[in-house]
């Protein structure tokens, strides 16, 4: 019975988490964006108010139950994604450690890519239901690119799944422990390529076709508002944790406690937004283009290298 | 009298019984059609049962039915499928004409696939296999749609197809002195190797045409789509597969102990490339119908990489999938045909926003589609995840990447799908359309709750494929009802999934719908949306259905450009050129074919010495 | 009942020349007699088929001769199939005649005279024991064919018959050129007496003579390039006309053809299957890639035609049982089923002079039983099951398989496919094209849909029930196939003498 408890407030624990984590990446992303842009900028905590508001608007509208629901696929989705990655190694040993087990222990890599895709379908379907033509565009636009930078992104996942002959999380987390360093360096061409694919899941510019904000009135969400917008940050927020930590515990040997975390986590979340920040957008078909370049090129050599 | 002779019986006698009363009254014939439809499933569960066989001596062949633990999975797919779409069809089918043969054909069809899959050898298989094939070709006629080309060019790739199995089944016959899939096994090994290689060779040609595999699959896009609708979700979900039990009983089973079972993995390559390929072509679709039949075959590419792959975890994973294949592609089908028959086009530049209208319909087109898609938590995912993880298992790695790419490929024509038909803007020219009758519904439902029950219990269908593979010499697969395995041992629990994923989901139901429930707006018109400050007019068309996926078109366009038909066609002309140049012996003057018959003698005069050897 | 084969050739020719007077008498008795006549033979050969078999032939001498030296006639398990096989299609294709079109009173005599001719000098040509009476029976028969192509009068029938004439003479020729050099050799006519004296004559002559004979019989048996005559005669005579060359005419020289070659030449081993199996490869092929490209539904059909004559031929030239079996089979199902495509046809093309598959559109709403019987027949002659097509082309195929013959087995199921394609687009426009505006068509009187119907029927019952006549076609492929046994119970003092 404890047991169950413990798994059900860890998760609680976890969210929370990874919810303030995310927001306060999203604030300070901004933040930079703007020194970048020479401007001021907002405060890091600006992402936590705009939330607040949206959240206790009192007049939203909706235009169907899909798009009722719409908010509900995606955090669904972020909140088990979130339960379903380790957030920490197993080897850390500080006092929280025993909070942050992922739920399925095998927590598996196919499963999780796919689990992945939840939040985008039901955003897609209640994004549909609005009949807003921005909306269908950037749906159309999302998807398109998501079937850019997923080859690569998998072609790196097959690599290390077949060279170190597991297919979880843990098993690869286990695998860097046992050789001792990081993935990143014993198999540099799927890093190179799960990297180069990053930027397009986070759509920072060059690859914020989706939202593109002068061209579509930021495309999907566009007809989103009040509780619904609100929630789906909130998912957001959550979802770019679970991204950041899935690369950190897949590539750069995961982390012990939760400082090497963040640590690790923000380094790697500031790649895709300096390089937005200083990026004009793509076309859709020139980002697919980019995605089916070099990343693959290097994905290709990445499988070769696992099979020898 | 035996059992399995009750239910062709059944079937054959309904599917006759059916075209009579349809001449008498219509009445009749809908009466007849839905005792079929009821007496061939309850019998089937009830009475027949794997096990019971039944031998018999025809034409100096002696034939054997019987089903065994394989065929029965196959079986189970059927009798679900086919009466659910029977009912289905006696909506769908309302006040159209010619309702005798319709009936007669696809009783008849189910009759063939059944009579398939109890066939224990040879003669009896291809007997049932032609008359599914010519019972399925009048289907796809029965429209009158493009008779010349799409009919003709099914008709042709399936006798190519049922001729080479033919060709390899009288030689096999001719080396075992029997036509009995039993002694075939048994006796393999006396073969010598040419004649196992063309055998082999000509029995996958013969099952991969039905299953579409490239390059002989340019006759299923225009023949799914061309067939009624009720018909296309057996065509697309059920009769399929009856190709794919053959790759499985050819590679797996007849050639299992020899080096031809090597072929599998080209088998599959062709399978993943026929995926990817197809994948792409439903991506541009602009009509529905023609949009499932592309991603139907696409998906029966994954189905025969599976089974090509040859693994325990594979040729599991593509059982499964071919069930759960029948069961969304029926559903979706039957959406479709529910939207054309209330809609009157399923072309998705012209309806939009049917959500309002048809939720019923909507509900299980959006469970299939998501079945379809592969995403947890339903059904679907499951077959997809033993796939992928069969094929990384044995290390086929860019297999993988191949069929990845096109399952991920597939969400776009799947968002399309749903988008094009029922999101969108709502227009005032489709207000009218309701929800299709209750018959055409409840089919689709019941198919939907059953794949939203794979996605956490998959275990019940496990066990007879189970069993199945026991007959493929896969003895003791271990299957969990909600756990998948590996074969490395990494794990999925479905319950845990379901679990999650339900109650996050719920919890956030309650809260946002509770939250500033008077403040929100429901019901709002789509035209009332926001369009950063311009006032759309009437007549400014706000739905975005054309082009839908252009950039993703041009990104392909060098890989689209060549279309396998247009070789077929060039190789068609170049055939009729050469007949016409045959036409031309017969000239129609008497004088020119006297002097053939004088040339012809004095040839054999002069050769005689050649041809009588002396 | 009387029940002698001699009754086959004497009552018909008796009843060809009993009609004029008859007619004197009543008039509708020229149309009625006839097919009294005929469904008194049918009746007969099912009697006779049930005495015969292998080891038991029914032999009757005409005029007390005995065997070399009198004309006997030899009703077999196998010569009786064939003869019963016509003439019970015969009967039905009188009886489909019968009210086919109101013509004049002279013409109907004419035609049933004519009709009465052709049907006796084939059953003759089956049944002879003779080879010069054999030679006679095919003259008979052509001559009655000849005048009925040109039944209808005009440029085209005329034509056609021409040109039949003019290749049916060389046949002729050739014919009588062949029997002399082997009456020169061997002095008999017998056919058993000259199968047993088939190894004294010297072998050039044995083969100038089979050349001649096999160029000669394969003018009757529609054989490439030797059937330039069959398309324009099919399509220009009647209806039921055609029918009867497809099951009754051409049966005939295919069965002299084999009967010559398998019995009375002994050059089956030395090449002689062999090139019969190569002619009716060439034969099917060409034909069936002829009939793909042809636009008159009737030239269709004989085009299709011949080319099951090919394959007939084929599956003779295997030489071996099951190819006697195979093709006793197909022989049978070409002449119920293309019957039953040629009458079904014939109302379809009704009224339409020029015969075109492009103006039968829409006819399966128009003419609902006849196209839904033409359909059936073209579903049972490419062999789809359950139809009786299937069981012949299976046992086709397992004896082209047995007999190692990879490539023959490819190119006969290749050139179905090319079957399938040409009978399946004349279904198309039956049954899914619009119909023209003002398009004229004949329902089918109730004797024709009878016939019709009848023959279906067997397709059917063949098709679901084989073993209806595989005991029948088992019994004809064993005497076939044991030549020495034909000889010895037609002329047993000869053929002991000739052990010793």
């Amino acid at each position: 019975m404890d047991d169950i408890l413990i798994k059900i407030l860890g998760a609680i624990a976890t969210v929370i988490l990874a919810f303030t984590v995310g927001m306060t990446y999203g604030g300070l992303s901004r933040k930079v964006i703007a020194r970048i842009q020479n401007r001021i900028g907002p405060p890091w905590y600006q992402n936590f108010i705009d939330n607040a508001k949206l959240l206790f608007k009192v007049s939203n509208i909706n235009h169907g139950f899909m798009q009722h629901v719409a908010p509900l696929w995606l955090i669904g989705m972020s909140v088990t994604t979130v339960l379903f990655i380790p957030v920490l190694n197993t080897g850390g040993d500080s006092w929280y450690n025993s909070w942050f087990p992922n739920l399925n222990f095998h927590g598996d890599l196919i499963f999780l890519l796919y689990l992945m895709v939840i939040g985008s379908l039901g955003m897609a379907l209640g994004a549909g239901q609005t009949g807003n033509p921005n909306s269908a565009i950037g749906v159309s636009r999302g998807l398109t690119q998501m079937v850019g930078f997923e080859v690569p992104w998998v072609m790196a996942l097959v690599a290390l799944m077949i060279q170190y002959k597991t297919t979880s999380i843990t098993g690869l987390m286990a695998a860097a422990e046992q050789q001792g360093t990081w993935l990143a360096f014993s198999s540099p061409f799927a890093t190179l390529a799960a990297l180069l694919a990053m930027p397009g899941m986070f759509r920072y510019s060059p690859f914020d076709i989706v939202g593109a904000p002068a061209e579509l009135a930021s495309g999907p969400v566009s007809e989103f508002g009040g509780k619904y917008l609100s929630t789906m940050m909130t998912s957001g927020s959550i979802f770019a944790f679970v991204k950041l930590t899935l690369y950190v515990d897949i590539f750069f040997g995961g982390a012990n406690n939760l400082v090497e975390l963040v640590i690790k986590t923000f380094i790697l979340y500031m790649y895709p937004v300096l390089w937005g920040a200083v990026s004009p957008r793509f076309r859709t078909e020139q980002a697919v283009r980019f995605f089916w370049g070099w990343p693959v090129l290097f994905g290709i050599i990445a499988l070769i290298q696992a099979s020898l | 009298m035996n059992s399995l002779i009750i239910l062709l019986f059944i079937l054959g006698g309904g599917a006759l019984l059916s075209y009579f009363a349809f001449l008498s009254k219509h009445a009749f014939g809908q009466a007849v059609v839905w005792l079929v439809a009821i007496a061939s499933p309850v019998y089937f569960f009830t009475q027949v049962a794997v096990g019971e066989s039944f031998s018999f001596s025809l034409g100096g062949f002696e034939l054997a039915l019987g089903f065994n633990h394989y065929s029965w999975v196959f079986a189970l797919l059927i009798m679900v499928l086919s009466p659910l779409s029977l009912i289905y069809s006696t909506g769908y089918m309302k006040s159209r004409l010619r309702l005798g043969t319709f009936y007669f054909s696809f009783i008849f069809s189910i009759f063939g696939m059944m009579g398939i899959l109890m066939s224990r050898d040879l003669v009896s298989l291809f007997i049932f296999w032609e008359i599914m094939t010519w019972a399925s070709y009048l289907l796809v006629i029965y429209r009158g749609k493009d008779v010349e080309h799409t009919g003709i060019k099914y008709m042709i790739f399936s006798a190519v197809g049922a001729y080479s199995m033919f060709m390899a089944i009288v030689i096999l016959n001719r080396e075992m002195h029997s036509f009995d899939i039993a002694t075939v096994i048994q006796n393999f090994g006396n073969m010598n190797a040419a004649d196992q290689w063309l055998t082999g060779i000509l029995l996958l040609i013969g099952f991969a045409v039905k299953s579409a595999v490239m390059p002989l699959h340019v006759w299923a896009p225009g023949a799914y789509t061309n067939t009624p609708t009720s018909f296309t979700a057996v065509f697309s979900g059920g009769l399929s597969k009856m190709g794919v039990y053959g790759i499985g009983l050819v590679l797996l089973n007849l050639y299992s102990h020899s080096d031809f079972s090597q072929v599998g993995i080209y088998l599959a390559w062709l399978g993943a490339i026929t995926a990817v390929m197809a994948t792409f072509r439903a991506v541009f679709q602009n009509d529905a119908k023609k949009l499932l039949a592309y991603s139907s075959v696409a998906q029966l590419g994954y189905i025969v990489a599976g089974i090509g792959l040859g693994t325990e975890l594979s040729v599991f994973a593509g059982i499964y999938l071919a069930i759960l294949h029948g069961a969304f592609k029926g559903t979706l089908f039957m959406a479709v045909g529910a939207v054309e028959r209330q809609a009157g086009t399923t072309d998705m530049t012209k309806i939009s926003g049917l959500i309002k209208n048809m939720p019923w319909t909507f509900f299980a087109a959006l469970v299939a589609i998501i079945a379809l898609a592969g995403i947890p938590p339903v059904g679907g995912f499951v077959g997809k995840w033993m796939l992928y993880e069969a094929a990384i298992n044995s290390e086929h790695m860019f297999l993988v990447i191949l069929i990845f790419i096109s399952s991920t490929a597939a969400f776009l024509y799947s968002f399309r799908f749903l988008f094009g038909l029922f999101l969108g803007q709502q227009e005032e020219e489709t207000a009218h359309i309701k929800e299709a009758p209750a018959v055409m519904v409840v089919p689709m439902i019941l198919l939907s709750l059953f794949l939203v029950l794979m996605g956490t219990f998959p275990g019940i269908i496990f066990k007879p494929i189970a069993a199945g593979m026991a007959e493929l010499g896969f003895q003791g697969v271990p299957w969990h009802m909600s756990v998948l395995y590996n074969m490395w041992g990494d794990s999925v629990n479905l319950t845990y999934v379901s679990i999650t994923f339900g109650t996050v989901f719920l919890l956030g139901l309650v809260y946002i719908t509770l939250i500033a429930r008077k403040g929100t707006k429901h019901k709002l018109s789509t035209k009332d949306i926001h369009t950063a400050g311009e006032i759309p007019k009437p007549e400014d068309n706000l739905n975005y259905s054309l082009d839908f996926y252009k950039p993703f078109e041009r990104v392909l366009s060098p890989l689209l450009k060549h279309k396998l038909d247009v070789y077929y066609n060039e190789f068609g002309k170049g055939l009729e050129a050469l007949f016409n140049f045959m036409r031309r012996i017969y000239t129609g003057n008497g004088q020119t074919y006297a002097l053939y018959v004088v040339v012809f003698l004095v040839a054999l005069i002069l050769l005689s010495g050649r041809i009588f050897g002396i | 009942m009387v029940a002698n084969p001699i009754l086959y050739i004497a009552l018909p020719l008796f009843t060809a020349f009993l009609v004029p007077l008859l007619a004197k008498l009543w008039k509708p008795l020229v149309r009625i007699v006839p097919g009294l006549v005929l469904a008194y033979l049918a009746i007969m050969s099912v009697v006779l088929m049930q005495q015969v078999s292998p080891e038991k032939p029914i032999i009757a001498m005409i005029a007390g001769w005995k065997a070399p030296w009198g004309i006997n006639l030899v009703f077999t398990s196998f010569s009786g199939f064939i003869a019963s096989l016509i003439s019970i299609l015969a009967f039905f294709i009188w009886l489909y005649s019968f009210g086919f079109k109101k013509v004049e009173f002279d013409d109907a005599q004419k035609y049933f005279i004519l009709f009465m001719l052709l049907t006796a000098g084939s059953i003759g040509v089956v049944l002879t024991g003779d080879i010069f009476n054999m030679f006679v029976f095919i003259e008979i028969t052509s001559l009655s064919a000849y005048a009925l192509t040109a039944f209808y009068k005009g440029r085209d029938g005329a034509e056609a018959a021409f040109k039949f004439l003019l290749i049916g003479s060389f046949s002729s020729i050739m014919l009588l050129l062949g029997i002399a050099i082997l009456y020169t050799y061997t002095g008999t006519l017998n056919m058993a007496h000259l199968a047993l004296l088939m190894p004294q004559v010297p072998m050039h002559a044995k083969i100038t003579s089979f050349l001649l004979f096999f160029v000669a019989l394969g003018i009757e048996a529609e054989m490439f390039p030797l059937n330039g005559w069959a398309p324009d005669a099919y399509s220009q005579a009647p209806g039921p006309i055609a029918a009867s060359f497809a099951g009754i005419l051409a049966k005939a020289g295919i069965y002299a053809l084999i009967r010559v070659s398998y019995t009375i030449f002994d050059l089956g081993d030395h090449g002689g299957f062999e090139l019969l199996l190569v002619m009716g490869l060439i034969t099917m092929v060409v034909s069936e890639l002829v009939a793909m490209r042809q636009e008159n539904l009737r030239r269709m059909l004989a085009y299709s035609s011949m080319g099951q004559m090919g394959l007939i031929m084929i599956a003779f030239g295997l030489g071996t049982k099951e190819g006697i079996y195979a093709g006793l089979f197909i022989m049978f199902n070409h002449a119920v089923i293309k019957s039953l495509l040629f009458l079904a046809s014939a109302y379809l093309v009704y009224y339409t002079s020029r015969k075109k598959i492009s103006d039968l559109d829409g006819f399966g709403k128009l003419l609902p039983l006849t196209s839904l019987l033409f359909g059936l027949g073209a579903f049972a002659i490419v062999g789809l099951p359950p139809f009786s097509g299937f069981w012949s082309k299976l046992s086709l195929l397992i004896a082209t398989a047995n007999s190692h013959m990879e490539f023959v087995l490819a190119t006969v199921l290749a050139v179905s496919v090319i079957e399938i394609i040409y009978y399946f687009r004349v279904l198309g426009r039956l049954y899914f094209r619009k119909a023209h505006k003002e398009i004229k068509v004949r329902k089918p009187t109730w004797n024709s849909v009878v016939t019709m119907i009848v023959l279906a029927l067997v397709i059917i019952a063949v098709g679901v029930h084989p073993d209806f006549i595989t005991g029948l076609l088992h019994n004809a492929a064993t005497d076939l196939a044991d030549k020495a046994d034909y000889i010895q119970k037609i002329i047993p003092d000869l053929f002991s003498q000739t052990l010793n």
